[in-house]
């Protein structure tokens, strides 16, 4: 697997909320405002999955959503990164077994990046993009090897 | 190859032909900054709706022309449902309506005249 060269210009970010009460969507839209500012790291938020590097996915996944998740999985390119915003997303936070859940994120697809907290900060999101990309950089030069 | 040149304008097809192969360059140049690393044949390359599924019938999600005039459409609602059962495509029915209008309109000439 090799990383394409967009990974060295511009990182596409797709935010997916699969159940959230919408804490951590409003956190994350924070990171892009002027005062944190992702765009000057070339971290952008783009409107379909198949322009993504990496997934942003918060909440709980509720069952509707469960068969969506997937699908948006599968229809982001590889190589990419999962990356888990808030609690509930994390453990399902105080959602934990409810009826109408079917778990974590990472119990649908697999997370590459947790980033908890109710919400998190926007300084910790921006922290878990950076490290899902040096992942995804460090399994470029696992697989040059 | 000379051109036509009128009142009107100018026709050269020396200049059309090199202004259609500019813009194909520009689409082409367009078309290669897209990605490559796609899978073909999987999810990777259908359309995205929302990750919704897309229907069997692919035209029921997507915008068409009609759907230009949707507002003027809905807003005359009432009006369209009855004009439209008027129309049943039977032609003793147009037969009917225009006796029916003519006589009409006779019966008024006759009472106003």
């Amino acid at each position: 697997m090799t990383l394409p060269r967009s990974f060295k210009r511009a990182l596409w970010v797709f935010h997916v909320a699969t159940g959230s009460c919408n804490g951590c969507d409003i956190e994350i839209v924070a990171a892009l405002t002027p005062r944190y500012d992702v765009e000057r790291f070339g971290i952008m938020l783009t409107g379909t999955p198949r322009h993504a590097d990496v997934l942003l996915v918060t909440g709980p996944v509720t069952r509707p959503m469960r068969p969506r998740l997937e699908r948006i999985y599968a229809q982001t390119p590889d190589p990419k990164a999962v990356v888990v915003v808030g609690g509930c997303g994390s453990t399902s936070g105080v959602f934990y077994e409810s009826y109408n859940l079917v778990g974590p994120i990472d119990e649908v697809v697999p997370v590459d990046v947790y980033v908890p907290g109710c919400p998190p900060r926007p300084e910790a999101i921006i922290d878990g993009v950076v490290k899902a990309v040096a992942k995804l950089e460090t399994l470029e030069r696992t697989v040059r090897r | 190859m000379s051109g036509i040149s009128s009142g009107f304008g100018t026709w050269n097809p020396i200049a059309w032909g090199l202004l259609v192969l500019g813009i194909a360059v520009i689409a082409f140049a367009l078309r290669a900054t897209g990605r490559r690393d796609y899978k073909k044949g999987t999810d990777q390359a259908k359309v995205f709706l929302s990750g919704n599924e897309e229907p069997p019938s692919p035209g029921a999600l997507h915008v068409r022309g009609r759907h230009l005039y949707w507002g003027m459409l809905d807003g005359l609602d009432a009006y369209y449902r009855r004009a439209k059962a008027f129309h049943t495509g039977i032609i003793n029915d147009y037969v009917a309506w225009f006796v029916g209008g003519l006589a009409l309109v006779g019966i008024l000439f006759v009472w106003v005249g």
